[in-house]
């Protein structure tokens, strides 16, 4: 629990009131940030107004019934930005709605709570997601650091880095690229200062990272 | 009526019936042929042998005369006469026998003595002399002395003048004196003169009659048939001493009819007769026949009319004893025509359980009261003991005399058409069923939501007011806030279960007058239909005189069947069995007078009996629990809303066990104010 950023924040969307002050009430003992919206449609107006995607772990509250666009169909639409997974969503279903939330879970939703919840067990699922969150966030600023250095090779080390991480001794990358070994291993111990890294091996973990 | 190829094949009068009655004509046609000819021969028989015995008794005649003649000659010569004497004897003999022609007294030497000629005829032998007759003479004196008797010679033809003849024959008779002969008296006799003398008219009238030889040729004719028709003749030998004439008598034959004598006509007048009779008697025969056929065919028509229908029919007489069945009927109950035809009252086709309302229903038949014309709906027994619903139309069976005999039904099953229609509304109930619940759960997810909404605010504040009251470094203002949050979602479920009860309670408004025996009508048919089904009696008994009631009528008719079907559920098929009788569901209504202590209220009540399984302890105790159920595919909803409904009219619903079996559920609906 400690573990978690203390600005890690869960966007409540519920269009009964009640539930919503109840719930934001409930995490603040829990100590936890929250954001209220009283539709699908205001959750969306904000997360359109974001000028970049969110650098915090956060979770969505979602429930199922709601009048205007349902939550199923906000999830949809969520699902489509590219960094969907940093901000996992868990659905709040009445009784009626479980097979719904089951299929919505199928399709990539974090989880599901039926009402009436039992309020603990669902504050520490929103933990969960927040790490959840949490972890997508550092992968995704550790592939944005790799990325960064691989930006400054050339074309040529680029050439020699693919092939060299691919387990091609010198000699053939210099045969497949028509150039001459000395070249190869010039250029090999450049890439590796660039990208820090000392071998071949950890070259190669370093971009399966990336991929 | 339609005949089929066959059956007009076999209409041809047949072949053989020509031929007998052919051959029958033809037998009779010789018969009486036969009969004629017989009759005819008959006839000429008879007269040929009054025709020969007419010729004998002339040839007897004539006999006899010649022999008085001969004793008469004798007396000539009697007392040794002189010539004188004998002649004038001769001519007194002469002049009284004309068939005589000359007598002559002659020497034994044969030497004429005395002649005497016939007066009648003078003397014929001047022609020729007489010794031409010599001979003839000399022989038959000869035999008469031999004989000692008269002796005849043979005939011979004598001419006399003009060309014509005499046919004569000698007769010589010897005379003797005291036993020494004197000579001879010859005789001299004329054939044609005998036939004359001695003829009698009577006998020769229109007949011809002559001396003949013996190969026929006629020596002399005595008379001739006139006219040369079909003759007959007799001859009869004319026998003298000496010679021997053949005399012969000739006849016409006599004309006969067609039917020669009376006996003939008779009996071909009766077999004509009998003929004419025996075609009238085939004619009717035939048309018999025909008759016949045609009511064999007519017969069998409505014989494979009868077998073919699918209709089951059934006579009865008036006692109920079954006349006639066919076989769509013995197909429809599983007995055979046998075994139900002569069975009476009760049928082996009754549903034991049923007994009492047929019974009745064949009093009124007996009454002479008319049933339906349209028919009517009952229940029948099949062998096998299953029930099966069937529509009978009947009508009395009257006779040509036009008194009742019986009557006569059309039995249609109607299973087949009851489980059509079962299914149907099996399907329908399965869809207003399915409908009510899809209502139903759509309304339950909407109250759950409802009352979700406040219920997890609650949740979530206690569990906030737990969380902050463990935390040690809380915010002191947190709590009274999540109170109050807590007290007003409390507030917000309240007012959703208000909405709920405010929306029942609606229906409340709804009141009117209804006669009790209205409200058991109109349930009637859907109780029947599934009593029908499971073979139970329904009985419903309506106090006389019970008021009107104050009601939601549909909400009411919706327990007094939900309580019926309840009632008929407890008594599954075979349990209690048919034969016990207590196959029975009891609707019955009674007012209740008001108890003068308490309230000047009347009240009406209503009793649901059925005599099955009864309620086990369990059960009763959780009779109006809503959603609890002893049916499989039961709601556990109707009891309860049976309750509610009741409640909702100031009245109670109350069960107790009915005797000697079953449940009793009771209830009571005030009476409508009486104006």
């Amino acid at each position: 629990m400690s573990s978690l950023h203390p600005h890690a924040k869960v966007f409540i969307v519920d269009d009964d009131a009640g539930v919503r002050d109840a719930l934001a009430w409930l995490l603040r003992t829990r100590r936890l940030l929250s954001e209220s919206y009283r539709s699908a449609d205001e959750f969306w107006d904000e997360v359109q107004g974001w000028r970049q995607e969110p650098d915090l772990p956060c979770c969505v509250l979602l429930d199922v019934r709601m009048p205007g666009t349902s939550g199923l169909a906000l999830f949809e639409q969520l699902l489509a930005l590219p960094w969907q997974a940093a901000m996992p969503v868990i659905f709040l279903s009445g009784h009626a709605d479980v097979p719904t939330a089951v299929d919505a879970v199928k399709r990539g939703a974090f989880d599901f709570c039926e009402k009436p919840f039992s309020d603990n067990a669902l504050v520490d699922r929103i933990e969960q997601a927040l790490a959840h969150s949490t972890q997508v966030l550092a992968l995704r600023q550790q592939r944005q650091m790799v990325q960064t250095k691989l930006d400054q090779l050339t074309e040529r080390e680029r050439d020699v880095m693919n092939r060299v991480a691919a387990g091609l001794p010198n000699k053939l990358v210099a045969d497949a690229l028509h150039i001459s070994v000395r070249t190869v291993e010039v250029h090999r111990a450049r890439v590796f200062d660039k990208l820090e890294v000392k071998s071949a091996v950890e070259l190669a973990n370093l971009l399966r990272g990336v991929s | 009526m339609p005949r089929s190829p066959a059956l007009k094949r076999a209409w041809r009068y047949p072949r053989r019936w020509w031929l007998v009655g052919f051959l029958l004509l033809v037998l009779l046609a010789g018969l009486l042929g036969v009969l004629v000819f017989l009759a005819r021969e008959y006839e000429w028989t008879r007269e040929q042998d009054g025709l020969s015995r007419d010729v004998e008794a002339l040839a007897n005649d004539m006999r006899s005369e010649l022999t008085r003649n001969t004793q008469m000659l004798q007396l000539l010569n009697t007392a040794d006469p002189d010539s004188a004497v004998w002649t004038q004897r001769a001519e007194l003999v002469l002049q009284g026998h004309r068939e005589l022609v000359r007598l002559e007294w002659r020497n034994p030497d044969m030497t004429l003595l005395v002649p005497s000629n016939s007066p009648y005829l003078g003397n014929v032998f001047q022609t020729l002399p007489r010794d031409q007759a010599l001979p003839d003479i000399r022989r038959a004196c000869d035999a008469a002395t031999r004989s000692s008797g008269p002796s005849f010679s043979s005939n011979y033809f004598w001419p006399v003048a003009g060309g014509r003849g005499l046919e004569l024959m000698e007769m010589c008779l010897p005379i003797a004196q005291s036993g020494t002969p004197k000579g001879f008296l010859v005789a001299t006799y004329s054939l044609p003169a005998m036939m004359a003398e001695w003829a009698k008219s009577a006998e020769v009238s229109g007949r011809g009659l002559a001396f003949t030889e013996g190969d026929g040729t006629r020596l002399s004719l005595h008379s001739t048939v006139p006219g040369a028709r079909d003759l007959m003749q007799a001859t009869a030998l004319l026998d003298l001493p000496g010679h021997t004439l053949q005399l012969q008598l000739q006849s016409p034959r006599r004309a006969l009819g067609l039917f020669p004598n009376v006996l003939t006509a008779v009996v071909g007048a009766l077999s004509l007769s009998l003929m004419v009779v025996l075609m009238f008697l085939a004619r009717d025969m035939r048309r018999r026949w025909r008759a016949e056929r045609e009511l064999a065919d007519a017969l069998a028509f409505r014989k494979a009319m009868e077998n073919s229908l699918i209709t089951g029919l059934r006579a009865r007489d008036m006692q109920g004893r079954l006349t006639y069945v066919n076989p769509a009927f013995c197909d429809m109950v599983g007995w055979t025509a046998q075994q139900l035809l002569g069975t009476g009252l009760p049928a082996p086709y009754w549903p034991a359980e049923l007994l009492d309302v047929y019974q009745q229903r064949q009093a009124v038949r007996l009454a002479g009261q008319a049933l339906p014309r349209e028919g009517f709906e009952s229940m029948f027994l099949r062998r096998d003991g299953t029930h099966f619903p069937v529509l009978i139309i009947e009508a009395p069976l009257i006779d040509a005399q036009g008194t009742q005999t019986g009557w006569m039904s059309a039995v249609l099953d109607l299973s087949e058409q009851r489980r059509v229609e079962e299914l149907n509304r099996a399907q329908q109930e399965r869809l207003q069923a399915t409908a009510r619940l899809a209502m139903m759960g759509e309304m339950a997810s909407l109250l759950s939501h409802e009352l979700n909404q406040p219920l997890a605010a609650i949740a979530s504040y206690a569990n906030g007011s737990l969380n902050v009251l463990a935390d040690p470094q809380r915010e002191p203002d947190l709590l009274p806030s999540a109170m109050r949050q807590i007290l007003e979602q409390a507030d917000r479920a309240a007012r959703v279960i208000k909405s709920v009860s405010d929306f029942v309670r609606r229906r409340e408004q709804v009141r009117e007058a209804v006669a009790p025996a209205d409200l058991l009508a109109s349930i009637q048919p859907l109780v029947a239909l599934q009593a029908g089904k499971s073979g139970i009696r329904v009985v419903t008994d309506v106090q006389a005189g019970v008021p009107q009631v104050l009601c939601d009528r549909t909400m009411v008719e919706q327990v007094l069947l939900n309580l019926a079907r309840n009632g008929m559920q407890a008594m599954p098929t075979g349990d209690p069995p048919a034969r016990s009788g207590w196959r029975l569901l009891t609707l019955s209504v009674k007012s209740v007078q008001p108890d003068p202590s308490t309230s000047a209220r009347r009240w009406v009540e209503f009793e649901v009996t059925d005599h099955g399984f009864g309620l086990s302890e369990e059960a009763q105790a959780q009779l109006f629990t809503p959603f609890f159920t002893t049916k499989a595919e039961g709601m556990g909803l109707g009891l309860s809303l049976c309750r509610t409904v009741i409640e909702q009219h100031a009245g109670e619903l109350m069960h107790a066990p009915a005797q000697p079996r079953g449940t009793v559920f009771r209830f009571r609906l005030p009476a409508a104010p009486t104006l």
